[in-house]
């Protein structure tokens, strides 16, 4: 693929982000011009309820706005269709809330420009880098069970199961196109790619990380929530269309 | 107090629900969420049918005389709450139907509206 004829669309979710989203996308708009880049941007408005409506308007933020909330699996679907219909080469899922760093991009697309991988994912914690990351204890453990049941079912050890900051190729963006997981999407999609033999690859990313205050161990929706994933992940079952199997 | 025919009955019984809520899963038509409260009754009706004496001690307690009574009170509880649980669910799909038969509405107005416009524009 040559870099400068790409078509890179750029999927921000939002749900609630009056704060942040204005910052987010001035951010990758500056980006594109620092860097003479072509970034198309377009964000998922999931029925918010605060301003983040007015403010993607009156910014003129390309965006589209759905009429009732669907989720955060409904919400990147329905990036990854626009993405389909407008042809784009490449569609990456971008954080609202300012959490990715956009200067990661470059490394995060460049396996799909060499071919090598059909989805990256940026994780926060491929090298055991203890000052990297400094999420709750519970939540990490909860990654870790994810990846272990994820490499269970494919074969593969995935490091930063949660991560919302991956790119996909055009293949991948027409499969979710037509059928995307809205419950847990990011393990689900990265299962459904590996039982369908493509290959992906993860690239060590910088976040900022947010507060995690509300989590404990002894929370009994967290431990509905793992009990919900790990069913998912083990009992997930979705083939692509033929031509994708190679 | 409990043949062993019925106790593998009842674990037969259980096996179905277990593995015909595994293929609903599987074939993508149950989400795992709702599929939980259907697994956790086989796994409750086996454990009856595995240890049945420890069942029919709590019938006593909380005052059946026979055990079987208290299953089947059990299983109607639940299958009330599941109804219930289903009514909820089916109220909130009638509110996204009327919300989409809206949008839907409105936006074909606004269609109809342009292409009249633009039908205009050509005989200018």
């Amino acid at each position: 693929m040559k870099k400068k004829n790409l078509n890179v669309l750029i999927i921000i979710p939002a749900y609630n982000e009056e704060q942040n989203i204005l910052k987010t996308y001035k951010t990758i708009i500056d980006y594109n011009n620092m860097n003479k880049t072509n970034f198309d941007v377009i964000v998922i408005n999931d029925g918010s309820t605060d301003s983040t409506e007015d403010i993607l308007t009156k910014n003129n933020i390309p965006h589209i706005s759905l009429i009732h909330n669907l989720g955060i699996g409904g919400a990147v679907q329905t990036g990854y269709k626009y993405a389909n219909i407008n042809n784009y080469d490449i569609a990456i899922q971008y954080d609202a809330d300012g959490q990715h760093d956009i200067t990661y991009i470059d490394k995060i697309i460049k396996p799909i420009i060499d071919n090598q991988a059909d989805m990256v994912i940026g994780s926060r914690f491929i090298k055991k880098n203890k000052d990297n990351f400094n999420s709750t204890f519970t939540r990490r453990i909860g990654i870790k069970i994810i990846s272990f049941f994820i490499k269970l079912k494919t074969g593969k050890k995935i490091y930063d199961t949660t991560s919302g900051f991956r790119a996909i190729n055009k293949k991948i963006i027409n499969e979710f196109s037509n059928y995307y997981p809205f419950e847990y999407p990011e393990p689900i999609s990265s299962v459904w790619l590996l039982k369908n033999k493509c290959n992906v690859s993860e690239v060590q990313v910088k976040m900022k990380e947010r507060e995690f205050g509300k989590s404990s161990i002894h929370s009994w929706k967290n431990i509905y929530y793992m009990i919900n994933v790990i069913l998912s992940i083990i009992l997930t079952h979705r083939r692509f269309k033929w031509y994708l199997i190679h | 107090m409990i043949s062993n025919t019925l106790r593998i009955g009842i674990l037969i019984v259980a096996l179905i629900i277990f593995i015909s809520v595994i293929r609903l899963i599987i074939k993508n038509k149950m989400p795992v969420r709702y599929s939980l409260i259907w697994i956790l009754s086989s796994l409750f009706l086996s454990f009856i049918a595995i240890f049945p004496k420890v069942f029919s001690k709590l019938a006593n307690l909380v005052g059946f005389s026979v055990m079987s009574n208290l299953v089947i009170g059990i299983f109607i509880f639940i299958l009330l709450m599941i109804t219930m649980f289903l009514t909820v669910i089916v109220s909130n799909q009638r509110k996204k139907i009327n919300l989409l038969i809206q949008e839907l509405s409105i936006t074909k107005r606004k269609i109809k509206w342009f292409s009249v416009k633009k039908e205009l524009y050509k005989w200018k």
